[in-house]
Parts: C-alpha cells; sequence; structure tokens
C-alpha cells in the first residue's frame, strides 16, 4: 500500500484530555500529535486505561478535548456549529466499538438504515435500505436482516455494527477494539473484512491491544502515558 | 424520522411505558367520570330550575301588583319575547283529609296552560292513566276463575281508568267524572313530596295507591290588605281535589309547592277583580253611588325569550319595558326582576363551588399524573443510556435524542387518553346499567335513589370538557417527558460508550 502519496486527511495536535475525579486531576492525554493520510490504515496501540478510547472519542467529535484541536481537511471540527458537527460524526465518521453497540429494539436492517435516517444524511428511503441489505450481504449477513440483536451472535453483531458505521460511505472509520470481544476464529473473520475494506481505499483508525492486530495496519503509533509514540 | 421510528419500537417492546400509559388512562378516566356525573347533576338542576321558573321572573311582595295584563301586553310586543305568563304566590295549610295530615305549604295560583308556555309545567306532571291501569293489571284475576258479574266489574274500572286523562286534569283542573263531588268544584295539582305518604321504592319509582289523589283536600290561606298586615278578614278556606301530583326534581320545590287554579287562589287572597263602593248608606248600610273598578293582582309575571336569544338580553328587555311602564304608572307596587339562574343561585351555586372544586383536585391529580410519567421516563432514559450514546456517535443532535423522549412521552399521553375517553365513556353512558348489575351481583347500590332525589344517576358527557381533560392528560404526559427528555440530551455520550 503506497499511502504516502495520498492527502492528509486527518490531523490531531496537541490533543490535551484531562479528567477531575473528587479533587484529583487525571492527565489522560497530555498532548497527541497525529497525522492520518486518505486511504491509510493506522493502529493505535496501548495498555488499559492509557487512553485510546479517549482519544478516537476525541477524533470521532464525540467528546471535547482540553486542549488542542483536531483537524478534518484542514477544518478544526471543534470549532464546529453544533449541527455541523453531529454531521460530522453522521457522514464523514463511522465509529466500530468493542460491545457493537447495537439497538436492542431494532432489527439487523434497521439498526443499519438508522444511521441514514438521522438528518445529515442525504440517502434517500429507497436507497438507504438497498445500501443497507447491500452491505449487509457483502458482510454475509443477509439471512439475518430481520433479526434483532439479542438472537445474534457476537461476530454477527460486529458485522451489522460495521454495515451501519459505513452506510452513509464515511471518508473515515474509527474502530474501538473491534475484536475485543470476540474468539480468535470470529476475530479473524472481521479482520478479514477490515482487510478488505482498506484494499477498497477505506481510511481506518483502529484502537487495539493486541500487537497481531496492529502488525496489519500500514502503520502503528503507541500511546503511553498521554503522548504517541511511534 | 428516526425519532418516529424509535417512538414505535420502543412502545411495542417496553413494559415501562403501558405503565405509563395506564396511569394516564386511569386518571383520565377518573376526571372524565366525575366531572360528567358532577355536570349532569348540575344539568338537572338547571333544568328543573328553569321547568319551573321560567327564564325572568318580574314578582311583587305577597300583596301582589295590579297591571299585570299591560305590561304582559308591552312585552309581547318586543321581538325578544316568546310567552308571558301571571301568577299569584301565597303561603297557606294543606290538609290531606285521606293522610290526615296537616302542613304549611307554597301555594301557587296559575293557568296552567299558560303556565306551560312558559315552563315545563305539563311534562313535571307524574301520574299517568297508565298508573292506575297497572295496579287494575295486578288486582284483575287469572281469567276463568271470575264470574260474568265480576269480570263486568273489572271490565268497568278499566274503562274508567282509561278516561281517567290525567294529563288533562292537571292541565285544567277539572275533576275526573269518577272523583266528582257535588261540593267541589275545581283539582289542584301538589308537589309529589308534599304528602309524605308518598315514598319511594328501591327503584326510586313512586306508588300510585300510597297517593291521596282523586280525594279531596283542604287549603287555607291568609288575606293581606295591600299595605301588607292582615285583614280583618278571617282565613280563607276551600276545598279541592287532588288530582294529578308533579315532580320537578327539586326536592325542596316538590315538597312545598301546590298548584291551585289562579281565579279561585285570587278569590280567596281577595286580590280578584271586582267593583267597590266608597260610600255606604250609614241608614241601610247599601252601598250609595257608582262602584269603581278595582283590577285583579297577581305577584310575579314569568317571562320567556324567543328561542335562542340569551338570558341577558331576554332580561335587559324586560327590565327596559318594565321601565317604561312604571315611568308611566307610578302607583304601581314595588317590582324586582330575576333571572331563574339568579332565582336558584344558592342551591346551583353550592353545586357549581363544588364542581369548582373539583377542578383544583383534578389539578392536583394531573401533578400527579405529571410526576408518575417523570419517574417512568427516568427511569426509561436510564435504561437507554447506552443507545443515547450509540444514538449520538452516529450523528443524532441533542435536540433530536430530547424529540425521541418527547414524542415518547406524547404517543404515551395519547394512547393513554384516548383509552382513558373511551374507559369513561363506556362507564358514563352506562352508568345506570352498571349499577344495576352491581346491585344483583352484590346487592350494592351506589345511588340511592330513596336518599338522592334523582331516580337515575344523572350523567353526560360534555365534548367541551372531555376535549379539555383529554388535552390536559396528553399535556400533562409531555410535561412529565421533558425532564427526562433533557437529562437524555445533556447526557455525555462517551460516558454511555465506554462500557458495556
Ligand atoms: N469521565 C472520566 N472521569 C475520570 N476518569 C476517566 C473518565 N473517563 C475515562 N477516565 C479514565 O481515563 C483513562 C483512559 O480511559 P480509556 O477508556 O481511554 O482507556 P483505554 O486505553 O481505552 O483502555 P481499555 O484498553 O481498557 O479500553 C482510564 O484510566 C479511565 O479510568
Ligand atoms: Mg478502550
Amino acid at each position: 500500500m503506497t499511502a504516502t502519496a495520498q492527502k492528509t486527511l486527518l490531523v490531531s495536535t496537541d490533543l490535551h484530555k484531562t479528567y477531575r475525579t473528587g479533587g484529583e486531576i487525571l492527565e489522560i492525554l497530555q498532548g497527541v500529535d497525529l497525522k492520518v493520510k486518505q486511504g491509510e490504515w493506522l493502529a493505535i496501540l496501548g495498555a488499559s486505561g492509557s487512553g485510546k478510547s479517549t482519544l478516537l472519542h476525541l477524533l470521532g467529535g464525540l467528546d471535547r478535548p482540553s486542549k488542542g484541536n483536531v483537524q478534518y481537511n484542514n477544518q478544526d471540527i471543534y470549532k464546529l456549529s453544533r449541527k455541523a458537527i453531529n454531521q460530522y460524526r453522521n457522514r464523514d465518521v463511522g465509529f466500530v466499538f468493542q460491545f457493537y453497540h447495537l439497538l436492542p429494539e431494532l432489527t439487523a436492517l434497521e439498526n443499519v438504515t438508522i444511521a441514514g435516517m438521522i438528518s445529515g444524511s442525504t440517502l434517500s428511503a429507497t436507497d438507504r435500505k438497498k445500501r443497507a441489505e447491500m452491505l449487509l450481504d457483502q458482510l454475509g449477513m443477509s439471512h439475518r436482516l430481520k433479526h434483532r440483536p439479542n438472537k445474534l451472535s457476537g461476530g454477527e453483531r460486529q458485522r451489522v455494527a460495521i454495515a451501519r458505521a459505513l452506510l452513509n460511505e464515511p471518508d473515515l472509520l474509527l474502530a474501538d477494539e473491534p475484536t475485543g470481544n470476540l474468539d480468535a476464529d470470529t476475530g479473524q473473520q472481521i479482520l478479514d473484512l477490515f482487510i478488505e475494506l482498506h484494499k477498497q481505499g477505506q481510511t481506518i483508525v483502529m484502537v487495539t491491544h493486541d500487537q497481531k492486530v496492529a502488525d496489519l495496519a500500514d502503520r502503528q503509533v503507541l500511546l503511553e502515558r498521554g503522548v504517541l509514540k511511534k | 424520522m428516526y425519532i418516529a421510528l424509535l417512538i414505535t419500537k420502543y412502545l411495542k417492546r417496553k413494559l415501562a411505558p403501558m405503565f405509563a400509559a395506564l396511569a394516564v388512562t386511569l386518571c383520565t378516566a377518573m376526571v372524565i367520570i366525575v366531572i360528567s356525573v358532577m355536570g349532569g347533576f348540575l344539568n338537572m338542576m338547571r333544568q328543573a330550575a328553569q321547568t319551573l321558573t321560567g327564564q325572568v321572573t318580574i314578582f311583587s311582595g305577597p300583596t301582589g301588583f295590579a297591571g299585570h295584563q299591560e305590561i304582559a301586553k308591552r312585552l309581547l310586543a318586543e321581538p325578544d319575547i316568546e310567552a308571558t305568563v301571571p301568577l299569584l304566590r301565597s303561603y297557606g295549610l294543606i290538609n290531606i283529609k285521606i293522610h290526615e295530615t296537616t302542613r304549611t305549604v307554597e301555594v301557587v295560583g296559575i293557568e296552567p296552560a299558560s303556565f306551560n308556555t312558559v315552563t315545563s309545567y305539563e311534562s313535571s306532571l307524574y301520574w299517568t292513566n297508565q298508573h292506575f291501569l297497572d295496579i287494575w293489571k295486578k288486582q284483575y284475576p287469572a281469567s276463568g276463575e271470575m264470574s260474568p258479574t265480576l269480570k263486568q266489574r273489572f271490565d268497568d274500572i278499566k274503562k274508567q281508568y282509561e278516561n281517567l286523562n290525567l294529563d288533562e286534569a292537571g292541565m285544567t283542573f277539572k275533576i275526573p267524572s269518577i272523583w266528582e263531588d257535588e261540593q267541589i268544584k275545581e283539582g289542584c295539582v301538589l308537589g309529589i313530596a308534599v304528602d309524605q305518604w308518598n315514598t319511594r321504592d328501591t327503584e326510586g319509582k313512586y306508588n300510585v295507591s300510597n297517593s291521596a289523589i282523586g280525594t279531596p283536600v283542604i287549603i287555607t290561606v291568609l288575606p293581606l290588605t295591600l299595605g301588607g298586615s292582615f285583614q280583618s278578614l278571617s282565613p280563607a278556606k276551600a276545598q279541592f281535589t287532588l288530582v294529578n301530583e308533579f315532580k320537578s326534581g327539586l326536592y325542596d320545590i316538590d315538597a312545598n309547592r301546590i298548584y291551585v287554579p289562579m281565579a279561585q287562589l285570587q278569590k280567596m287572597l281577595d286580590m280578584d277583580r271586582k267593583e267597590v263602593w266608597e260610600n255606604f248608606d250609614p241608614a241601610t248600610g247599601e252601598p250609595v253611588g257608582k262602584p269603581t273598578i278595582r283590577s285583579d293582582r297577581v305577584s310575579e309575571l314569568m317571562v320567556k325569550g324567543k328561542e335562542g336569544v340569551p338570558l341577558a338580553q331576554v332580561k335587559a328587555t324586560v327590565e327596559r319595558v318594565l321601565q317604561g311602564y312604571l315611568n308611566e304608572h307610578t302607583d304601581t307596587a314595588s317590582l324586582w326582576i330575576q333571572t331563574w339562574e339568579e332565582r336558584h343561585s344558592t342551591l346551583l351555586g353550592a353545586v357549581e363551588r363544588e364542581k369548582g372544586m373539583l377542578t383544583i383536585l383534578f389539578a392536583i391529580i394531573s401533578l400527579v399524573a405529571v410526576v408518575m410519567i417523570a419517574v417512568i421516563f427516568y427511569m426509561i432514559v436510564q435504561q437507554k443510556t447506552k443507545d443515547i450514546g450509540t444514538l449520538r456517535a452516529i450523528g443524532a443532535s441533542r435536540k433530536g435524542i430530547a424529540g425521541i423522549f418527547l414524542g415518547y412521552g406524547l404517543a404515551v399521553g395519547v394512547i393513554g387518553s384516548m383509552l382513558g375517553l373511551a374507559l369513561a365513556a363506556s362507564i358514563v353512558l352506562n352508568l345506570n346499567e352498571i349499577q344495576d348489575l352491581l346491585y344483583q351481583w352484590f346487592g350494592f347500590k351506589m345511588w340511592n335513589p330513596q336518599i338522592y332525589y334523582f331516580d337515575r344517576i344523572p350523567s353526560e358527557l360534555d365534548r367541551m370538557e372531555v376535549t379539555i381533560i383529554v388535552f390536559c392528560a396528553i399535556l400533562s404526559s409531555v410535561i412529565g417527558a421533558i425532564v427526562p427528555a433533557i437529562r437524555a440530551a445533556i447526557q455525555d455520550p462517551v460516558e454511555s460508550l465506554r462500557y458495556e
């Protein structure tokens, strides 16, 4: 993969995140500088509690940094309007979580289409359904469209979550230990999907503490004591 | 759009909103039922009051006033006025001979036919021929066991009852032929509760065989001078035949009022039109010279406005016409004007105040409903923390999240209040049937017609009130959902996403 020629999609500069709990000040991120190029697969390694999820949430516009900024296509996302940042999460970014986070009341198909119903999405109702079915089909889930999450296995749930993240064709896929909750075989199947997506040019930032997973990526960084190490 | 999807999904899948909707249903139903019964009660009383009073009354003190014909003529020339009727109100004693009871009553002289144009007098008459025919049917022995003579007797009685025409007797004060009496010329009509022998059965109906109907009663009244003191005349006494009884629905009136022919009462009270002489021959005591005509007096003139003319307008017209008349006839006795509402204000006011009190109570109940919804929704929001985080992560706005829970509250309110309305309507519209069933099953009677004055539980669904109640219920649900919705909206999405 020759990602070097590609333009830079995401940049974080001097990113800080501090928590205050009961008088104690926890400095989780202490100046994270990060660049992600278009089409690149970046793995963020780090021990449990090192702040990997915190960093990913900041990159995805879900949280607010204590200091520093995140630029997406040269635009500081934390200076955007509320509406625009909601749109950023909806359209430009796709999240995949360790614990899938599907809505238990919705079927697999609805869990995917809902990402296209939220204002900001530009898909029409029929396109949305077609694309959701197509994605689920590609992920080998076509026989499970009408099932609710509690009827699905962990691997199947994660496939649905990936389909949801991809529905609005985001430029950036953020994955927080997507295999962390799966057995080795199922985990490998999910990783194969990421490899396939990466081949198709999908930019991926994946958080993991598993070196073997990180080895699949184009580039690895290590989060330690609040800063990144190459 | 996703908001609507989630609301319908949440409604289908969760028990908690069912409880919230049930709470709304019960509150709504309770309020509608109580208001309907209360309103029905009030309306029945108002109708009863109107039955008796006409819309607007011009009245004087007990000595009466002359010139009512002229006032009536002027009133009837007005486009607002439909009809007028004079009446004479006095107090006296009644002696129901057959029951050997004597009591004080309000004696009201009327001309029934014209009285009926202004009030609902005729429809308040209680006894019909059917009442007598029912007794006859009960006593009629099984056919075959009867001798021809006995059968003939029964058939004769039946014919007599069929020809009784009690309605006409009440409307004319004429005595039906079977009760004819040489000494008594005219009939009278009593309030059904004047005679204490009239008692109601468990269904609230009176039994005609207890009634003194068809028997003579003695009525005694005291004539007053124009100045208001008792005349040297002794109390006037007359016999009437009781030809029917009336039931207006207002106990106080049904227990204290009797109707007698107007002309007869005027004569008894020395208020009739007659010739009076001023000079008498000292030797013979014979009147000398020409007599003057003293016109008759009545104590009230009831006025009915045309259909659709508001009460206040009728009153204003009466005031204007009366003022014009008084300006020309300065010697007329003092006169007052009252609408039927003013007349019965003590009674109606009490019930209306009670309704007002209830409204306050219901405001508190709505508050309880709001709190209940708030608690249930707060729990729902807590259960849904993770979903809220997920929705935010895929781009939902805070407004959207709040919208889900407000819409959820709205849906619960609409469903709950509609069910409540259905429940209340099915209870209110079948209240008496439900009561009958309860009575059959458990021997339990909520509404004892021997205690309450109406024999049916009055109730009525007022479209306006029901709409307001349903609207309030829906509003309460939405208000109850506000705090949980805000909590859901401001919740930190990261917090809820971090852990399983
Ligand atoms: N709201 C908060 N208040 C205080 N401390 C917090 C808060 N959120 C996170 N932390 C702390 O920040 C640290 C980093 O958390 P984070 O979830 O980013 O770690 P992680 O690297 O993703 O760990 P893991 O591999 O276990 O997922 C942890 O020590 C956590 O306890
Ligand atoms: Mg983590």
